[in-house]
């Protein structure tokens, strides 16, 4: 099998950006990751890409340049990134292409995310009925985990409280100013338990990746960060998914645990030797349930490991170290790829003020988006 | 796949209180304007557990284990407190 490795990641500056399409940044940070990797776009030989609703990907070769590649646009709601990740990253291990570009991009504007109905193949009474909010399921999910695993709101507090602190060290975040637990649980309820500010809102951003293997690693000079594992699932039967009219008895699956579970057993490696994650924060009750389900804790310890802020940077496993999606925002197609370009600048050791001691040697990211599709990689030095 | 019938009357399994309006379309709100509602996964007496809004309850005394029967299925399911079961 072919190896794959990373080779260059880039971003363009998230959050608010009047005046620039969502196309545009996804050049920012294509560019960005070529330069990175020492390549030009005509080095590339593959392309995969998307956004929810900014746009086709296969368009930017308007800007790009005329080679003629193929460019394969995706679209996986939330996992959008993570899924192009996975596509990728499978072009090269057949053999299709050595230089393998993937991009994830989105502009939404303010209070954006307002599905039809019929787009998810529910009735319309649901949508009249006011059901058709995502936020209630952020809501109604992590309210059942908390009763059944003896979870409080602080731990509630002290997820957002470390997303927005780790922003504040992040000059790219959009979010940037430390906010203290006690003010998020005491901010605007949205959808019980959550506060206005233990959510992450509709953002803008751009997010690229340089995938290389075979000939196209050997012409490389840097340093490459490979990619033990990529790999996507789609919900199996019992998961709690958004707009779920219904839920079967017994105990709950989820998507994000199978994904988990492939990515670790593709590369042969456990949870436990994981030095720095990427785990989607849709709100604090999503990174704290995503901990489990990706097997990093079991169900109910999380509110001690936030109490000893054991996945805060300097703990025992730094979780979203750039911010997550809480400080960065949420542009669907970029975030996947924006997990893996904080992974891949702390295990080449060069994230500045938000650096995670100890030279980590294996990151996990993990999106998860609607309704019930999971991407998950293992990334190592 | 085969139709089943679930029973209407059950226990809150989960739920959250809608705070703000939703965006209309596709929302229409009923009557005299927005008022903060509850969704909630009722767990019926088969183990089954149906999406659905629960109303006659102020969002305070709302929690999991609730008694609830179901009132209307015009629109979605709606329940409101079973009070011969909830009450002592």
């Amino acid at each position: 099998v072919i190896e794959v490795s990373i080779v260059g990641v880039g971003l363009s500056r998230f959050g608010r950006q009047p005046g620039v399409t969502g196309r545009q940044l996804a050049v920012v940070a294509i560019q960005g990751a070529l330069a990175d990797a020492g390549l030009e776009w005509g080095d590339v030989e593959a392309a995969y890409g998307g956004s929810d609703s900014s746009g086709l990907a296969d368009t930017l070769v308007t800007e790009l340049g005329l080679t003629g590649i193929p460019f394969t646009n995706v679209k996986n709601g939330c996992a959008t990134g993570g899924s192009a990740l996975v596509a990728g990253y499978n072009a090269i291990r057949s053999g299709a292409a050595d230089v393998v570009l993937v991009v994830g991009f989105d502009k939404h504007p303010r209070g954006a995310f307002d599905p039809d109905p019929a787009d998810w193949g529910l009735a319309e009474e649901i949508g009249h009925a006011g059901l058709m909010v995502t936020t209630q399921f952020f809501g109604t999910k992590i309210q059942r985990y908390m009763h059944e695993h003896g979870i409080t709101a602080d731990s509630l507090g002290l997820l957002a409280e470390k997303a927005y602190l780790n922003g504040s060290l992040n000059p790219n975040a959009w979010r940037r100013e430390a906010i203290p637990a006690h003010d998020i649980q005491s901010a605007a309820m949205v959808s019980d338990p959550l506060t206005k500010l233990m959510f992450c809102s509709p953002g803008e951003g751009g997010a690229a990746v340089v995938l290389a293997g075979g000939e196209g690693l050997r012409r490389f000079g840097g340093t490459p960060i490979r990619v033990r594992a990529a790999v996507s699932r789609t919900r199996p039967f019992g998961s709690f998914e958004v707009f779920s009219p219904w839920l079967p008895p017994g105990e709950l699956s989820s998507v994000s645990t199978a994904a988990a579970r492939a990515a670790f057993e593709m590369a042969g490696i456990g949870p436990d030797e994981v030095g720095v994650a990427q785990l989607q924060d849709t709100d604090s009750g999503a990174e704290i349930m995503h901990l489990s389900e990706c097997g990093f804790c079991a169900d109910g310890d999380q509110e001690k490991l936030l109490r000893e802020k054991a996945t805060h940077i300097g703990g025992r496993l730094p979780v979203n170290t750039d911010g997550g999606c809480i400080a960065n925002g949420e542009p669907i197609g970029a975030s996947g790829l924006r997990q893996v370009h904080e992974v891949v600048t702390q295990l080449r050791g060069r994230a500045g003020v938000r650096q995670v001691p100890d030279s980590p040697r294996v990151g996990f990211t993990h999106v998860y988006g609607a309704p019930g599709v999971s991407a998950c990689t293992v990334l190592s030095v | 796949m085969e139709r089943v019938s679930a029973s209407g009357d059950g226990t809150v399994w989960t739920y959250t209180v809608q705070r703000f309006a939703p965006k209309s379309p596709p929302y229409r709100p009923c009557g005299g304007g927005f008022e903060p509602f509850i969704v909630a996964y009722v767990e019926t007496d088969d183990g089954v557990r149906i999406e659905g809004i629960v109303e006659d309850i102020d969002p305070a005394q709302m929690r999991i284990g609730l008694p609830v029967r179901l009132v209307s299925v015009s629109d979605v399911p709606r329940y409101a407190p079973n009070r011969k079961v909830g009450q002592l």
